[in-house]
């Protein structure tokens, strides 16, 4: 349900069209560096759904995650959760410089990257936290 | 400053009318005290007289200096019991604060410069406001005595528990049934641990010594010593949390190991690793070490010589034999005139290696030689179509800096009778999520005959030679190359088997064309051929095909020659690689006619 849930929201994120690129940029491009990135984050999901949930994580504003509050994670959780977050952000910084080189243009990871910051937010589930104006915000 | 107490004291009495003059209760309130060690407002002091034992029951708000805000804070005692001098029973207690729930027993006995306290506590969970020193549900046991000569407070304690959980970052005790006894001194603001002896479950028995400023909240020392311990639970409880940001962050381990590092005023001083019988497995697949024996040493001032030895494993997929390595490291670089690692009935000898670590990155250089692997046993070990041949190669020099591997000078794997030359390889970002790897590929004579057997293509008889240049593959997938593949130059026998015709005329897809006079031709099991050819352009997925020439309406891929000849021409010039790759899986029939001259 879990990898249901992820993939429907990576969709969700990559069909719609962003405003940026007057419809000149695939934010849907596949190349396999782009695969591989969005199967790691798959299969990082389940880990870190959960989190999500428990308002642990929350979503930044410059399409990353953070540590929110780490007394709402399990004890056992606590230990990886920093190296868990880092990997996470890894991928997604990759993410968005491979969609732009995907496009042809490496420049628009910037912009690439804001598009998805807003859309992480907006397709977010209800309860989970975000960043605005320096503060978290509960959805 | 001189210290200021401002005390507000109210006591009264409750006289209850049944007995003149007993006393039911007792309550204080105190206003604020301001100490050294922090402030405390408004407490609220009560003890209950009418039960067998007193009730005390204590509310305040306590500020640590160290705090911004005050904590308010609740202590219950079921039963209290203060009947000798200098001694306090708190049975049936409840200590609860922000965060902190801990039911718990005290025996608490005081006499000047000299105190011992034994507390019991059940099911008590506590964290601290970041939550990285948190426990829950912990029952067991803590005992706590300190004598003070001349200032300095000698004490020693012990704390077990057999039920709970315990994290206290970057450590998380998951298994209770841990015992930590330890005794040291105490002479404001440095807290020296001379011993301890934790016994940790599932890992076995650990000493340690370390020095801590309670000013800075520092450790300054520490020396930690582990022997003939479950490597499996040192792993998980105290290595992977060091490494987790690393290649050695997600494993799965076991054996044994001997465990011992010295941080001194903050800088590492020593470090030694002892692993019997070991095995090492990588959770993400990338390596992997079976019954592996290590000596690991390393010293801040001293040049060490490290020892690994493993009987097999796998790198990268790639199948690693028995194998012992040596090596010396020198603070954070490391050398080794020679390092061999058997692969199958091969090996990779890496020679004149020298790596350093700067700024937490590694830098490394060796020059690399491949003593012949036999392709029939590689092949099968990577679970590919069994090839005949060997490879092997030498490369003067291969450098790793920033994340990126690459090669100076040609690899050569001598397969198929022929060769096929690795040129120009960079890797960036091996075992990433998305390693990149740039190379040039010069093959040359390779016999087709065992390469199309090999493959089941269909059988073809001659040499192939081929040039990809700028090949890049993304996760080890092509997206990007100019390939030319081609039959040699000079005398060679060159036939070509019908169903060889049809999967290289299924390769070409739905605008491949031929024509076959089947009513003449079917009686040939192969034809002759002057040239074969193919070449791709890949652009991310697509590939502009083209052939040894070019027609108006295409390109010829095979061209015949003698009688019967056979040409098969290519129409489809632009082709995505995804489905080139599943018409090459699926090749069975061909879908077009054949031309025959």
């Amino acid at each position: 349900m879990q990898k249901f849930i992820f993939s429907f929201f990576v969709v969700a994120i990559t069909l719609l069209n962003s405003s940026w690129v007057n419809a000149a940029a695939d934010l849907d491009v596949n190349t396999p560096a782009i695969s591989a990135l969005k199967s790691s984050m798959q299969a990082r999901h389940a880990q870190l759904a959960p989190h999500y949930a428990s308002g642990a994580i929350g979503l930044t504003k410059d399409g990353l995650i953070a540590v929110r509050d780490a007394t709402a994670l399990p004890l056992k959780d606590r230990q990886g959760i920093n190296a868990l977050v880092a990997a996470e952000n890894s991928d997604r910084s990759l993410l968005y410089k491979e969609i732009a080189a995907g496009n042809g243009h490496p420049e628009w990871q910037g912009e690439v990257r804001n598009t998805f910051a807003g859309r992480w937010i907006d397709k977010a589930q209800s309860g989970w936290y975000f960043q605005q104006d320096g503060g978290w915000v509960k959805k | 400053m001189p210290r200021q107490l401002s005390i507000l004291l109210v006591v009264w009495l409750s006289i209850v009318c049944q007995h003149a003059y007993a006393i039911s209760a007792i309550k204080i309130q105190v206003g604020e005290v301001n100490a050294p060690a922090g402030q405390l407002k408004n407490a609220q002091f009560q003890v209950d007289l009418k039960g067998i034992a007193p009730a005390l029951k204590l509310h305040a708000e306590v500020k640590p200096i160290n705090e911004k805000a005050f904590i308010p804070f609740d202590l219950n005692c079921g039963q209290f019991n203060t009947d000798k001098i200098g001694q306090i029973d708190c049975l049936d207690g409840h200590f609860t604060a922000k965060q902190v729930k801990a039911p718990f027993s005290i025996h608490f006995v005081s006499v000047p410069n000299d105190f011992s306290a034994d507390i019991l506590f059940n099911a008590a969970s506590f964290s601290d406001e970041s939550g990285l020193h948190a426990g829950e549900n912990l029952t067991g046991q803590m005992k706590l005595a300190a004598k003070s000569v001349n200032n300095t407070w000698q004490w020693n304690g012990l704390i077990s528990w057999t039920k709970g959980e315990l994290f206290w970052q970057p450590f998380y005790f998951g298994k209770a049934g841990n015992l930590f006894e330890i005794n040291g001194t105490f002479k404001s603001p440095i807290l020296n641990i001379e011993n301890a002896s934790l016994m940790v479950n599932e890992v076995g028995k650990m000493t340690s010594s370390a020095q801590i400023n309670t000013q800075t909240k520092t450790v300054e020392d520490i020396k930690v010593s582990a022997k003939d311990v479950d490597f499996a639970g040192l792993y998980s409880v105290f290595l992977k949390p060091m490494v987790e940001k690393s290649v050695f962050g997600n494993l799965d381990v076991s054996g044994k190991a001997d465990w011992q590092f010295e941080i001194k005023n903050l800088e590492p001083r020593s470090f030694e690793l002892n692993l019997r019988d070991a095995n090492v497995d990588d959770k993400n697949g990338k390596f992997a070490f079976k019954h592996m024996n290590a000596h690991l040493p390393w010293d801040y001032d001293n040049a060490k010589t490290i020892n690994i030895n493993y009987k097999s494993g796998h790198l990268l997929k790639m199948p690693l034999g028995d194998t012992n390595l040596n090596a010396e490291i020198n603070r954070y670089s490391f050398v080794s005139p020679q390092l061999t690692l058997p692969i199958l009935d091969g090996a990779l000898n890496l020679s004149d290696v020298s790596a350093a670590m700067i700024a937490d990155n590694w830098y490394w250089h060796l020059r690399m030689n491949l003593t012949p692997i036999s392709m029939t046993d590689f092949s099968t070990a990577m679970g590919w179509p069994k090839m005949q041949g060997k490879i092997s190669g030498q490369v003067p020099l291969v450098t790793y800096a920033g994340k990126q591997l690459s090669m100076d000078g040609a690899m050569t794997f001598n397969v198929f009778n022929g060769t096929i030359g690795m040129d120009n390889l960079k890797i960036e970002d091996p075992l990433g999520v998305v390693p990149r790897l740039n190379a040039d590929l010069l093959m040359r004579n390779l016999d087709l005959g065992e390469l199309t057997r090999t493959f089941s293509f269909g059988d073809i008889e001659g040499k192939l030679d081929g040039d990809v240049k700028n090949m890049v593959l993304e996760n080890w997938k092509p997206v990007h190359l100019d390939a030319y593949i081609h039959t040699s130059e000079g005398k060679h026998l060159k036939k070509i088997s019908q169903r060889a015709v049809e999967n290289i005329t299924a390769l070409g897809g739905e605008g491949a064309a031929a024509a076959v006079q089947r009513t003449f031709l079917r009686f040939f099991k192969e034809f002759n051929y002057d040239k074969i050819g193919l070449s791709c352009k890949l652009r991310q997925d697509i590939c502009e095909m083209g052939g040894v020439e070019s027609t108006p309406t295409g390109y010829i891929i095979v061209k015949g020659k003698g009688i019967p000849s056979v040409n098969v021409n290519g129409f489809t010039q632009r082709v995505s690689l995804e489905d080139l790759l599943g018409r090459i899986k699926r090749i069975t029939a061909s879908n077009t006619k054949m031309i025959v001259k």
